[in-house]
């Protein structure tokens, strides 16, 4: 398209002149474009390709020895318990944090939204968006001594409350709450930010019309500010799930996947698989599953996301 | 809205005070924490405020850990990152955006394409090829996978479309070369979008645990998460020098967060990148 307006506009100068820059644009493209396409072709495609050709073969790479073995990585998942239960722990994992956010985050940028005072508001807004800068790794380190059984914040409360304390990392029952309680700490200061985004593109008159009606604040909130909040709702809902899925650090440093597996999300299964029992035909595999759940994931939410925002 | 409830929108606000209280708990927890003295973890303290407040757990942080080291791989690291994963996007976003060749199309879909892989899909085959390339453990590691972005190059293309042809047309005749249409007339106008790419990229680099942890395992190339932790496992007993060094690590990104801020917010809303 570009190129008929350009040469559109070309029609009158002489070919002659025309030429030796046409020229020097090719050159310009080829020669900028491969060094970009080279880091692309090796930290992109190549392997996106090799993962997948590693998971059809025993791979360590300590011995590096490589034993084609079809599709028996795959079939070997099925019947891995720890597999399918962090499979179990990841779902459950990103169901419950994103629920909790979005609800928690949609509650909270309309609250803030409300707020009249200009700074008050972006007092606020900074306040809630704060963690979210902070490297994860060192906010999990922060809420690991918060979370610990002898000396920790959260034991000391329960303490002044005359309450028992709990093992809050280290009990099944709690482990994976404790990691969403971090988690959302973390990050809920994005959706925030979004949410208000979105608020504010609402145009003002229809709530104007719907008060003017008569209309109570909950229908307004019902029938208004979530209808046009769909499209935030979408993005932020795709957004949060693939990083939620991919969700790591937490877990590598606060559980490391205990209490008996209970906190043992896909992210860092595979990550341990592949880098600390050196199984890396596996983990290509397991990562290959994963891809799967993630792209099927998405694909459902912009579908059901789609059709609601037609009705 | 005209029609304003005073009790609901006062017990609103009383929440979101509660909500924001509980939201800076942590950063008092840290700093408090780090101010405590060894003797008094040593003897099980139980309580939130240090009874006397000490600098040991700094001291120990900055003397006996090479502090410095960690800050300055990653500000060079995510710097050297930052300017390529700039410059490399906004020259194939201009490509994409304002040149046609063989096979365009197919080569963007194809980067598009990457940018839904998660890292955890592609890290075992990246560490391998960097195995390959002889860089485990070294600095090079870090910056040489994370030259380009994806996300970049699309989001270039999309602002650099809107860039009327007249106008470059226009600077073409005046005798401009392509590198300088790029400097002198595209850089400025796409310099929103620049910035926020610049603020997001960095920050990710800054904060990116999961690639270093793979491939470095010297404490004196580390980076400064990656260090965080490893500090953390050989200080366990002491966590008042961990705290120390998390507030050092903190204050920085905090009070460059305050400088920037405006930025932040807008580059988040205007690309909703993470």
């Amino acid at each position: 398209m570009n190129l008929d307006t350009a040469t559109g506009r070309n029609k009158g100068i002489e070919p002659g002149i025309e030429r030796p820059g046409r020229k020097n644009g090719r050159k310009f493209i080829y020669l900028s474009l491969a060094p970009v396409l080279l880091l692309f072709g090796v930290f992109a495609f190549l392997p996106i390709g090799w993962s997948l050709g590693l998971s059809v073969f025993k791979y360590n790479p300590l011995s590096g020895s490589a034993l084609f073995v079809g599709a028996d990585n795959y079939i070997r998942m099925l019947g891995d318990s720890v597999f399918l239960k962090s499979l179990w722990v990841t779902f459950k994992f990103v169901i419950i944090a994103v629920m909790v956010n979005i609800i928690i985050t949609l509650m909270i940028a309309v609250a803030i939204q409300r707020i009249r005072s200009g700074w008050l508001r972006s007092l606020m807004r900074t306040l809630f968006f704060l963690p979210t800068i902070a490297p994860l790794a060192g906010t999990a380190i922060v809420w690991s001594t918060m979370f610990n059984f002898n000396h920790g914040l959260f034991n000391i409360l329960l303490d002044k409350m005359h309450m028992a304390p709990i093992q809050w990392l280290s009990d099944p029952h709690y482990a994976l709450y404790s990691v969403i309680m971090m988690t959302l700490w973390a990050d809920i200061g994005y959706n925030i930010v979004l949410f208000i985004a979105g608020l504010d593109s609402i145009p003002e008159m229809y709530y104007e019309a719907a008060i003017l009606d008569g209309a109570s604040r909950w229908h307004i909130f019902k029938d208004i500010t979530l209808p046009l909040l769909r499209r935030s709702m979408l993005f932020i809902s795709v957004t949060t799930v693939v990083s939620y899925f991919q969700a790591f650090a937490q877990f590598q440093i606060m559980t490391k996947g205990e209490p008996f597996n209970e906190t043992r999300v896909l992210a860092l299964h595979i990550y341990e698989q592949a880098f600390s029992n050196s199984n890396m035909g596996y983990a290509s595999a397991m990562a290959t599953v994963f891809l799967m759940i993630i792209l099927v994931v998405t694909l459902l939410q912009l579908k059901w996301g789609r059709t609601e925002w037609e009705y | 809205m005209h029609r304003r409830n005073k009790w609901l929108d006062g017990l609103i606000m009383l929440v979101l005070i509660v909500a924001a209280c509980a939201m800076l708990l942590p950063y008092a927890w840290m700093v408090l924490s780090s101010l405590k003295s060894n003797m008094e973890i040593v003897s099980g303290s139980h309580t939130f405020l240090p009874s006397k407040a000490s600098l040991e757990g700094y001291r120990t942080v900055l003397v006996d850990a090479p502090f410095g080291r960690w800050l300055m791989n990653s500000a060079v690291t995510s710097i050297v990152i930052t300017a390529a994963t700039l410059f490399t996007s906004a020259l194939a976003g201009y490509i994409f955006a304002k040149h046609q060749f063989k096979g365009q199309k197919l080569l963007f879909i194809l980067i598009l394409a990457t940018m839904m892989i998660p890292f955890q899909v592609i890290m075992i085959p990246t560490y391998l090829i960097t195995a390959k390339l002889g860089l485990v453990n070294q600095l090079m590691a870090i910056i040489l996978p994370n030259l380009v972005s994806s996300y970049g190059v699309f989001l270039a293309k999309q602002f650099i479309e809107d860039i009327p042809q007249d106008l470059l047309d226009a600077a073409r005749m005046d005798g401009a070369g392509e590198l300088r249409l790029m400097v002198r007339i595209i850089a400025p106008l796409i310099l929103t979008m620049l910035s926020a790419l610049g603020i997001f990229t960095f920050m990710n680099s800054w904060n990116n645990y999961l690639w270093p942890l793979i491939i470095l395992n010297d404490e004196s190339k580390m980076t400064v998460p990656l260090a965080l932790v490893y500090f953390n496992g050989t200080h366990m007993v002491n966590y008042n020098v961990v705290m120390s060094a998390a507030v050092l690590i903190t204050l920085p990104v905090i009070a460059v967060f305050l400088i920037f801020q405006k930025q932040f917010i807008k580059g988040l809303t205007m690309t909703g990148m993470k």
